[in-house]
This record gives C-alpha cells, structure tokens and sequence, in this order.
C-alpha cells in the first residue's frame, strides 16, 4: 500500500457554538513522526478527537484529507478501517467484555465479513506483541480497561495500535501519568511500526516523551491554530523558555 | 368458544372443569370447582406499572379443549432433546433414563402422578403457591391441563439435567401448566424448563405455575427460558419452600412474549436455607415486563442473594421489583439484592423497584438498582477502532450482561440464555 498522507487544511472546530479550532493545518505522512505541543485548553484534544470524528464537534470548515479521501464525510469506524487510529487520553471502560476479546472482535471487523481471523494466529499475534510490550499475558483476560491504573490503560492503548496496524497513529497525551519505563515502552511500540506505512501524530505537554520518540516534526498549537514549527530542536528550546516566550514571538511578529 | 367475558354463569365453568377431568379424585375437583369460583369471583389483578385493562385479556378463549400437536418434523426433533414436552398444555413425550427409575426418581405428567401417587400430591399442590392470590393464579389453579410431577428420593443426586419443554401452536388460546417437584432431604436435582410457541395472529393466554418443595439439605437448580411469541399474554408464578439448610438457585431467562407478569418467590422458613436467584430479561418491541422477585426470611440464619440484568430497546416497557422480605424471628438472616438494567433506546422506559422489608434488628440487607442509557463516550471508543455501531452496542451488551450470564452453573442452559439473548439483539 502506497504511503499514507493525513492533511489538515484550515480546519476550524466548535463545540456548542463555541470556537475551539481556528483555521488548523498540517499534515503527517508515512515515515515521519510530529509533535503537537501546546498549553492547557489550546485545542489539541479537540483535534485528535475531531480527525477521529466525535460527534461533539462540529467542523464548521476545512478539510482532512487521508490519501486525498475525505475523512470528515466518514464514520468513526470507517476512518478506522481507512487506518486511523486514535489512542485516547481517558479509554473507557468496558466491563464484561475481556482485552482479547475486544481486540478480537477490532481486527475481525477491520478485515471485513467473512474474514475472521484464525483463533490460533489470533493469539500468537497478542502473546507477541505483549511480549514486546513487557505486559502481564493475564491482561487479555481482564475487562476491558476496567480496573487498569492509568498506566496499563496507556499501554493497552499502544497494545491496541500493535495489534491493529493502522496507517496514521494520532496519540493523545500517551505520556501523561507514565513513569520513565512506561514512557520508553510506549516509545518502543512506536518505532516499532514507524516506516513507509506508518506515521503518527503525538499529542504531548512534556518534551520527556519527546526525548524518546525522536520526533521530525515539532509543532507548537495555541489558541486553536499551529502558531510555530519546526524540528526537535524546538522542543528543547521550548522547554527551556516555556510558551510566554512564543506568546512574546508572536506579538513582535504582529 | 367462551372468552373470559363470555363466562357469566358459574356452572359453565364448573361443567367445563368437571368434564376435562373427569378421571380425578372428588378432593381435586373439589380443588377446582372452588378455585373456578374464586376465579369468578376476583377483579383483574391491579399492577401499577402494568394496565392489564386495555389488553383485552377476557377475549381470550378458556374454555376450549385445545388442539392435538400437529406433528411436524421440527417439532418431532425438539421433544427429542426433552425428558418432558409438553403441546397446548399437554404432555406428549416423557422419557425417563433407567439410572433414574432405579435410583426411585418420580417422573411423571402432573394428570398421572394424581392417579398413582395422589397422596404426594394430595400433600404438596397449593402449598407454595396460594391459588387464590389473584384472578389468573385461580384460573391455572381451576383448570391446569397438566405437567412436569417430580419427585427425588433423600440423598439421590442427578448427574444430568431434568429438561423440559412447553410448547404452544398458534391455534391454541389457553395453556396452563402446573408443575409440582419435591426434593427429598439432601438430594440434589437440575430442572431446565423451555416456553416456545409458534408465531400466529391470534392472542393466547398463558398462566403457568410451579411449586417446588425442597426437604432438609436438598440443592435444586431451577432454569427457565422463556422464548414465547409476541401474541401470548403470560402469566406466571413460581415458588419454593426451602428446608432446613437447602439451597435453590433460581435462573430465568425472560426473552418472549408481548406481556409478561412473571413472579418467582422463595420462603426460607427453615434455618439455615438459601435462595439465590438470577433473572436476565431482554425487551424489544413493545413488550411490556412486570416480574417480581421475592425472598421472604421467616426462620434464623437464612440467607438470600437475587440479582437482575435487563435490557431494552425500541419501545420496551419492564418492571422489576424486587423484595426482601424479613419477618420477626429471622435473626442472624442476609438479604441482597441488585438490579441494573441498560436502556438502548430513549422510547425504552424501565422501572427498577428495590424493596426491604424488614421487621428485626439483628439481620444484614442490602439493595442496590441503576438503569441508563448505553454510555455515548464508549461507542465512541469502540467504533474509533474500526466496530460499527451495531457491532459495538452488541459487545457493549454482551458485557452487560456476562458478569450475570456466565456465572449460571449450567453449560447448555448458560448457552441457550446466550443465544437467546443473540436473538434480541439482532431483532
């Protein structure tokens, strides 16, 4: 399958009336691996929750295009299946229904009617990727999320983005609550799947992460616009100066 | 061809009564003639959550010998699976294993077990369930075709199942089945019963009723799907006295029919006895649910645990009330209960209606109940990874209900209650 292009053009979001994303743009293709730094409240959750299409948010104009194919005319689970993946900052819990299960029942429907797949490739895959991930096998067979500290719920997140392969990874606030071992894992997840055929777009407040997961692109969001980019050096800088030193940028350039 | 409404005169009734049974013993036509009495005498049952007014249920013919079982090849292979089938309220099949027979296992239909061991059920019928309590308890109790007679010898325990299965066609108007087990000390049984009819345009009436008798330190698991088309109006009433440190373990499975009012009750008056009681319900259409759960503490140290999973979509309508009930004297005794029910759709109304009675300190209750809708932010989350939004309301339900459905004990009536529940959710 060719590269993946996930662009963003003047995107401009509300929710409840109230603007939330100003006119946004941006693109990640296969291979490359961005950064979306910025403070509290600017908008980056709205983002990664809009590209995956909740329907609390309503773009009132611009475009996302995914190979050049409109994702905003798609449903949630079509953007799915077109490769998008979302790892989410609060999962929600599932009672009842076991990881494996879950996941199970995610690849099955994203290889299509008729198509399941084979219980024991099914568990090789998971044993695998557990493994990789340094996780307890017991995980699979607990519900859903339900109980998980906020650690374990990250890396089922990354788990999930193993196991389900997708094109463009959008992760948002993976970091947040993780230790330094935890940070490197997800790293570790991450580059795993980084090639040709896979890009992501990490949404994160601490350069920590940053340091791990080596990021080509850094750009910094505020007020529900892309204000500055540029490379990982600008992370650093950003962590050494902190947001008022862009903010007192952006003035002079007014 | 009478209807309910049609039914003026008590002499129809008791003509009617007298003549489908004939064969019987003068203590049960008495039986029958006064509960035809009482049945004439009583209002429709008033249930505030339930108008049973509007629903024409006295057009519903009673009195009509119902039709013979056409024989068909589908229906031919089910009573094969069944120790006891039951067509229009008549037995048609029991099949008895020989291990059973000889380890002295009585199993008979309800009209044959009155003529060879009428004193077991001269002792036993109407003790658990009083047949006067409303107007369709007295109409089974009046004119009852027939049924599953059950009786277990002390310290005799079945390795398999005792399966039944009743069976409506849709030209039968009324089916009243009564079902008496007596669980002899420290035996231990399994009764798996199945409710299915066919689809057809006319109403019937259903009025069910079983009474189980469990003697000191006997175990009884009692499982009971009900699958009925949407045209039956069921009425049904379970009971179980529980002896001296028995236990009953309840599990129904409510899926069918277009009315339901359903009740099990259980009365730990021995000390030490248990019931533990399980209902998962599913409503689709416009069903309308009414079932009560009860766990009346008379004696010491009893102990109870009842729980309820329920479902609805569309424009489904369930009650589910439950009661513990404690009685002065039951000391030391332990009530729970819990109920939650998740709503698909915001026509769905249900109402769940935790109860404690309870009349003496020294006891341990508790009650819990939610019911709310399928939570916007978890569809969310499972169609961001690629499930439809159907696929995703079906895992969201299948977790819903697991915790309660794969704690049932039993492997094939844990899969029909599955199956069963596959079914709804693809209505």
């Amino acid at each position: 399958m060719a590269t993946p292009v996930l662009e963003i053009k003047d995107l401009h979001v509300e929710i409840d009336g109230k603007p939330i994303l100003k006119g946004l743009t941006l693109s990640v293709k296969g291979g490359e691996v961005h950064a979306i730094m910025g403070p509290n409240g600017t908008g980056k959750t709205s983002l990664a929750q809009t590209l995956m299409g909740h329907p609390h948010y309503q773009v009132t104009s611009g475009q996302v295009l995914l190979d050049g194919q409109d994702v905003l005319a798609m449903r949630t689970d079509q953007r799915a299946r077109h490769g998008l993946f979302l790892a989410m900052q609060y999962p929600s819990e599932i009672s009842g229904v076991t990881t494996a299960n879950f996941l199970r029942t995610a690849i099955n429907s994203q290889r299509g009617e008729g198509k399941p797949i084979p219980l024991k490739e099914f568990r090789d895959k998971l044993d695998d990727a557990m493994r990789f991930l340094e996780m307890d096998p017991k995980f699979s067979n607990r519900y859903l999320n339900e109980g998980f500290s906020g650690g374990e719920k990250k890396r089922n997140e990354i788990l999930q983005m193993l196991m389900l392969k997708p094109r463009i990874a959008i992760l948002d606030e993976i970091d947040s609550g993780l230790d330094i071992d935890a940070i490197k894992v997800v790293a570790m997840g991450v580059h795993s799947l980084i090639g040709p055929d896979f890009g992501a777009l990490v949404i994160t407040h601490y350069q920590r992460i940053l340091n791990y997961l080596k990021p080509d692109v850094v750009h910094i969001m505020m007020d529900g616009r892309v204000v500055k980019s540029g490379d990982s050096s600008l992370a650093k800088e950003l962590e050494a100066k902190g947001y008022d030193w862009v903010r007192s940028e952006l003035l002079h350039e007014v | 061809m009478a209807s309910m409404a049609d039914i003026k005169i008590t002499n129809q009734l008791h003509q009617f009564a007298a003549e489908q049974h004939r064969d019987e013993p003068n203590w049960l036509m008495n039986r029958r003639l006064h509960l035809a009495d009482t049945y004439l005498a009583l209002p429709l049952p008033v249930r505030q959550r339930t108008p049973l007014k509007n629903r024409k249920l006295d057009r519903i013919p009673i009195l009509t010998v119902q039709p013979d079982a056409l024989a068909s090849d589908s229906l031919t292979e089910l009573l094969k699976l069944v120790n006891l089938a039951m067509v229009n309220g008549r037995v048609v099949q029991i099949a008895i294993p020989q291990s059973w027979k000889d380890k002295g296992v009585i199993l008979l239909s309800m009209k044959d077990a009155v003529q060879s061991v009428p004193q077991l059920v001269q002792e036993y019928l109407g003790t658990v369930i009083n047949d006067e309590v409303d107007k369709f308890q007295a109409l089974n109790g009046a004119l009852w075709q027939d049924g599953l007679f059950v009786y277990i010898p002390p310290r005799v325990a079945l390795d398999e199942p005792i399966t039944v299965m009743h069976y409506g066609d849709a030209q039968a108007t009324s089916i009243l089945p009564r079902n008496l087990i007596i669980a002899d000390k420290e035996s231990s049984v399994v009764i798996v019963e199945q409710y299915l009819s066919e689809p057809g345009a006319a109403k019937s009436l259903w009025s069910a009723a079983t009474e189980i008798v469990l003697k000191e330190g006997a175990v009884m698991h009692y499982g009971a799907i009900q699958q009925l088309a949407p045209a039956a109006e069921v009425f049904v009433r379970r009971g179980c006295t529980v002896g001296r440190d028995a236990v009953v373990n309840w599990h129904i499975g409510e899926f069918g029919a277009g009315l339901v009012v359903s009740e099990h009750l259980s009365i730990l008056g021995e000390p030490g006895g248990k019931s533990e009681s399980t209902t998962v319900f599913f409503g689709s259409s416009n069903q309308h649910q009414d079932y009560t759960a009860i766990d009346r503490h008379i004696a010491p140290h009893t102990t109870s645990r009842m729980v309820a999973r329920g479902v609805m979509k569309n424009e489904a309508r369930s009650v589910f009330t439950g009661i513990t009930d404690i009685k002065k004297g039951a000391v030391g005794s332990d009530g729970r209960q819990k109920e939650k029910i998740l709503m698909l759709s915001d026509t769905a109304r249900a109402d769940a209606i935790p109860s404690l009675l309870i009349e003496e300190n020294d006891v341990f209750a508790a009650h819990a109940a939610s019911a709310g809708p399928v939570d916007e932010a978890t569809i969310f989350y499972l169609m961001s990874r690629g499930l439809s939004k159907p696929e995703a309301v079906r895992l969201i339900v299948q977790g819903f209900l697991a915790p309660v459905i794969d704690a049932i004990p039993l492997g094939p009536l844990r899969q029909d209650v599955w199956n069963a529940v596959e079914r709804k959710i693809a209505q």
